[in-house]
């Protein structure tokens, strides 16, 4: 099935605030898909959506075109262990070490023995760039680059098919945001990962994107393949991309 | 006006039961399905069960001497002095050893599982672990409730037994009563049922405590301000449960 994400009319509200108002998007197998818009437009929660770990309103979101909300909560388990995420923070287990964080899925999720899940985790290390001298250091002792890397070897490490990128490359300074970035695209090009991934750095989106989707008022307003950012003439993607403050977006 | 407001709080008292139920409903199923997180279930005993015990043990040494100077002051008046023993052993196994110490560990445990769950959750930490395949209420809440609910009675035992020695060490270095009469005195009146009371009581308090702890953990949202919040919820519901859950008991079984 050519689809690996398809979500359709996805609504979504906190008390009587709307958040997401008819978000629907499909993601290709191999494709790269970046959402990107206004910090607090409701990226976050589109994402926690498909993820099931909030429960949408009303819209279907069909993860490898089963319906997520139609599955077994041992069935979703069996789903999530194939999509990886790397959360806005990090999300790393604080009273773990860098290794048991890793290998936690392998252990916990796969039920892998603690000996093998430790080698494949330090292999996960390796591939983005880690020693093995950081494995017994704990969360609070990293940087946040470095805690961005494990959080993504953690993400990487039960070798999903679909990974998700929550604002991987905020708070970082350019030159790790250039590491993160290539890392991002070692995962979706060379593994052939499946990904979706949310930003508003415009730098970093022109690097990973293969296709681009502009969420904006609940609503995607904009779709479209990482060739067409420069030549669109929507003045929201322009106003995104230049950063200018004076255009269709309201500040409130 | 008036009605609406009552209605309104009482329809948020009852989903807030609710939900506490369903929680508590999907903690005790899922966590007792196989493969248990033995490691966790470990940890949680040795928190609650062996770094208590400080404060525990302070807490009854003080309340058993206290309660001794207490009783004298009064008995005296009556003089009734040889009863003070008796009184200090059914005071503290049927109310002062589970009570105090399920008010403690609600102060020390109750509160630090609010605010490490409450900052998992704020962190996205608990999203984490549903999307590494782990079902967060079984590896975080039933180790704790589990632990609680087992090694709260062993601390009220503790609790009993460094009490009467309080107890007993103002009775017969300060008061000057005869140390082998004393022994006698607290032992003759020493009945299983004092005992085996306090320990359920204790059950009872070490499941509230950490079920309130866990609960208002998964409750908390934006950010640390959140989490102070919940912690403090956490700590006077659980305090009040106990003290109210106390007296239900006590009227049950005795
Ligand atoms: N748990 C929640 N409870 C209430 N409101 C929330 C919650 N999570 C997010 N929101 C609100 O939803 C909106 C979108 O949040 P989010 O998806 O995190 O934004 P972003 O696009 O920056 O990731 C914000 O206005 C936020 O206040
Ligand atoms: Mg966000």
């Amino acid at each position: 099935m050519p689809y690996v994400i398809e979500v359709e009319n996805l609504e979504h509200s906190f008390g009587k605030k709307p958040v997401l108002r008819g978000v629907s998007f499909k993601i290709r197998r191999g494709e790269s898909y970046v959402v990107i818009g206004g910090s607090g437009s409701g990226k976050s929660v589109l994402m926690k959506c498909i993820l099931r770990l909030i429960k949408p309103r009303a819209g279907t979101v069909k993860i490898n075109g089963q319906d997520v909300s139609s599955l077994s909560q041992k069935a979703m388990y069996s789903t999530l262990l194939k999509c990886g995420v790397l959360y806005q923070g990090g999300a790393l287990f604080d009273s773990l070490n860098v290794i048991d964080n890793v290998s936690f899925g392998l252990v916990y999720g796969c039920g892998m023995s603690k000996k093998t899940a430790y080698k494949t985790a330090m292999k996960n290390l390796e591939a983005v760039d880690l020693g093995p001298e950081i494995a017994r250091v704990f969360p609070a002792e990293l940087s946040g680059g470095m805690k961005k890397r494990v959080a993504l070897a953690r993400a990487i490490a039960t070798n999903p098919d679909i990974i998700f990128f929550d604002e991987p490359t905020t708070g970082l300074d350019p030159i790790t945001t250039g590491v993160i970035d290539n890392l991002i695209v070692r995962c979706t090009k060379e593994m052939g990962i499946s990904a979706l991934s949310i930003t508003h750095d415009v730098a970093s989106m022109k690097r990973i994107s293969d296709t681009v989707g502009l969420i904006h008022d609940g609503k995607m307003i904009w779709e479209g393949s990482n060739r067409d950012l420069t030549t669109t003439d929507d003045p929201y993607v322009r106003q995104f991309i230049d950063g200018s403050p004076i255009g269709p977006f309201i500040r409130s | 006006m008036f009605l609406v407001s009552v209605g309104r709080g009482v329809i948020l008292f009852l989903s807030s039961i609710g939900k506490l139920s369903c929680f508590l409903a999907e903690s005790i199923v899922v966590g007792l399905m196989p493969r248990y997180h033995w490691k966790q279930i470990g940890q949680q005993a040795v928190q609650i069960g062996y770094f208590s015990l400080p404060v525990v043990g302070m807490t009854a040494l003080f309340t058993g001497m206290a309660m001794t100077l207490q009783c004298y002051t009064g008995f005296s008046k009556i003089t009734a002095e040889s009863a003070i023993p008796s009184v200090v052993m059914i005071a503290m196994t049927r109310e002062l050893g589970p009570v105090l110490t399920a008010l403690m560990v609600a102060g020390r445990l109750g509160a630090s599982m609010t605010a490490e769950i409450g900052t998992m959750k704020v962190t996205e930490q608990i999203d984490a672990l549903t999307t590494l395949s782990v079902n967060s209420y079984k590896y975080l809440v039933f180790p704790r409730i589990l632990a609680g609910t087992i090694f709260l009675p062993f601390l009220v035992l503790i609790d009993d037994i460094i009490g009467i020695l309080g107890g007993y060490l103002v009775g017969v270095h300060y008061l000057h009563f005869n140390a082998a009469n004393y022994i006698h005195n607290t032992i003759s009146s020493m009945s299983t049922w004092d005992v085996t009371s306090g320990l359920i009581k204790g059950a009872v308090f070490g499941f509230i405590v950490c079920v309130m702890g866990c609960y208002h953990g998964y409750l908390s949202n934006r950010g640390a301000e959140g989490v102070g919040r919940a912690t403090t919820n956490s700590v006077v519901s659980s305090s009040i449960m106990i003290l109210l859950l106390d007296c239900i008991l006590t009227f049950v079984l005795f």
